[in-house]
């Protein structure tokens, strides 16, 4: 169980991200709830924590202009980004969040 | 999700005004009930409903290819075999397990089960799925092929095929598609313009020596990355030929059709635009065509992936070609991909304005690297190399002195010549062997290399007429798509 202060989400790669990511698949993170001013930890955050916590590297292949690169399919508990809010989309705990490359065609 | 004004704040110089990524709400738009999991295009979709919109997709985009079943009974039989092209991408695993599901595996929701008659008449009698290893192709490359067998045994009513690029240059190969066995290797030397063609009886090159030499021979970063998948292209349609296979489905999406549609053209495949999205290939000496299908050419790489996780199927990945990232064919991804998350409509219509470009006129004569149709007319190089070619000396043997340049196609020849690019330092010649079924091709009676286009070609004024007519048909065919992606085009710096 995740303490009042932080809150315990899954992340999962996927189409070879995980190359990215020290070619491990699933990280069991535990995040501060709120950062900065009191705000909600959000995918923004989890975004950024990923690029400075476990990023081994091409960070350009990960994100482009402080948001995730095109062609990264990002599913929230099961559901594309893009019905959830995609960066301003507040983490709760337990949350799973799935990154997946598209971008390997043919 | 924000409104339509909130992304100006941070896009800045954006002119155009980001959409919001769906429409209305996030219900599904089939059954309305369930919350959506998926925006496809600006429409949501729950999973319930995702799986079987694109099943149905699949099916439209290959059972209009299928001959109906004698007796007018409402069922489809397929003149021959399938076959999968499978490269252990996204686009190709989703789509073997679709024809799984669709027209092999036993259906468990319909009432009858196994005693339907569905699954006592397939409309291909046999499935194959063929994997054209490319590793090879550089030393550092590794080979995949175990990883990809692996993904393909979960589906046993498919038989697995094995090919690798180096068979384009082994005969061994060449007569166990049953190619006819050929007494001569022919040479070509890329160096040369037009590209004369060496024949040397009883060499007996290394298939992947010539496979790799062939390779580094060839011009431009570019040239390789166009060169491969035409390889690729033709090995299985050989081996498909040979399998009795009617239809062959690859695994192309709306993304990657996109992608080589907007590279095909740029690098003088404007002729065979139509080709990237519906082809019909009829093998030497055979009388009936094989299809060649690319059934997710309207569902998006987004989609595909979706699907191969909802279903938690292998993907493998494809290796990539070292090297690779600044040629015309990366940067265009990179465009094609960047428009398609915020304008996914966008990459649609790039699809459909190819489809309407197609010439005016056919071709009588086939590419012998390609295979594709060679666009008659226009080929002012064609007709020069044909008249000098007039003066070759008759007492040596019969190729020694034939240039190969007639028998490609405008976009084969650039890939392996490209002279803007050839640097001056290269002035070397290196002497290449060419594929298998191009020996072939330039050596059987079929084909003569110098042949003038038959009867339904037109008396010489008139010809002229209509040959600036079909030059004009693709010039607006590019200008169209140049002002379509704008500032994109780059001039190929021959890195
Ligand atoms: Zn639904
Ligand atoms: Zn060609």
């Amino acid at each position: 169980m995740a303490s009042e202060n932080t809150l315990k989400v899954k992340i999962e790669f996927g189409g070879g991200l995980e190359l990215l990511f020290d070619n491990k698949r699933i990280y069991d993170l535990e995040l501060p709830a709120t950062f900065e001013d009191d705000q909600p930890s959000n995918v923004d955050f989890l975004i950024r924590y990923m690029r400075d916590k476990l990023l081994k590297e091409r960070v350009e292949l990960f994100m482009e202009k402080d948001t995730i690169r095109p062609g990264i399919l990002v599913l929230i508990n099961d559901t594309d980004w893009e019905l959830e809010g995609e960066k301003d989309y507040a983490l709760k705990d337990g949350d799973e969040i799935v990154f997946i490359s598209t971008l390997h065609g043919g | 999700m924000s409104s339509c004004g909130a992304p100006a704040a941070e896009g800045g110089e954006a002119l155009m005004q980001k959409r919001q990524k769906y429409d209305k709400s996030k219900n599904c738009v089939r059954c309305k009930d369930n919350i959506g999991n998926i925006v496809v295009r600006h429409a949501v979709y729950c999973k319930n409903c995702f799986s079987p919109m694109i099943a149905a997709k699949f099916r439209r985009g290959v059972e209009p290819y299928v001959n109906e079943a004698p007796k007018g009974r409402r069922r489809l039989k397929a003149s021959g075999n399938i076959l999968v092209g499978l490269s252990g991408g996204v686009g190709s695993t989703v789509i073997l397990d679709l024809v799984n599901q669709s027209y092999f595996a036993p259906r468990t929701d319909t009432p009858g089960g196994k005693e339907h008659p569905r699954f006592n008449e397939r409309i291909w009698q046999k499935g194959f799925v063929c994997y054209v290893d490319i590793s090879a192709v550089f030393p550092n490359m590794r080979d995949r092929t175990n990883e990809v067998r692996n993904a393909a045994k979960t589906y046993d009513a498919l038989e697995f095929i094995l090919v690798r690029l180096e068979n384009a240059f082994d005969d061994s190969w060449w007569t166990s598609v049953g190619g006819k066995p050929s007494n001569s290797e022919l040479f070509v030397d890329f160096a040369d313009q037009d590209l004369l063609i060496t024949a040397i009886s009883d060499s007996n090159t290394d298939p992947v020596a010539a496979l790799r030499t062939f390779i580094s021979a060839l011009p431009t970063q570019t040239a390789i990355s166009q060169a491969i998948p035409t390889l690729v292209r033709v090995l299985l349609l050989y081996t498909a030929r040979h399998l009795g296979v009617s239809h062959v489905l690859l695994g192309t999406s709306l993304t990657s059709l996109s992608i080589s549609l907007i590279s095909s053209i740029s690098q003088g495949g404007g002729f065979t635009v139509r080709e990237e999205s519906d082809e019909q290939w009829m093998a030497p000496g055979s009388t009936t065509p094989i299809r060649i299908i690319k059934p997710l050419q309207d569902v998006g790489m987004k989609e595909c992936s979706a699907w191969a996780w909802w279903h938690g199927l292998p993907v493998v990945q494809k290796e990539k070609l070292p090297g690779t990232g600044q040629d015309i064919a990366a940067l265009t991804k990179d465009f094609i991909v960047g428009l398609e998350k915020d304008y996914p409509s966008t990459v649609s219509t790039i699809a459909k304005t190819c489809a309407k470009l197609a010439p005016k006129h056919g071709s009588v004569r086939r590419c012998l690297l390609c295979e594709r149709p060679i666009q008659e007319g226009i080929d002012d190089w064609l007709t020069r190399t044909s008249i000098r070619s007039l003066s070759i000396g008759n007492t040596t043997p019969r190729f020694s002195t034939a240039r190969l340049t007639p028998s490609l196609c405008y976009s084969c020849h650039t890939t392996l010549t490209s002279k803007s690019s050839r640097g001056a330092t290269k002035s070397t010649s290196s002497f290449v062997r060419l594929p298998v079924w191009l020996s072939a091709g330039l050596q059987s009676a079929e084909y003569s290399m110098f042949q003038i286009p038959d009867e339904r070609d037109q008396p010489a004024e008139k010809t002229s007429a209509k040959d600036t007519e079909v030059w004009q048909t693709r010039k607006i065919g590019q200008q169209e798509m140049k002002h379509a992606i704008g500032d994109f085009l780059i001039e190929d710096s021959g890195q």
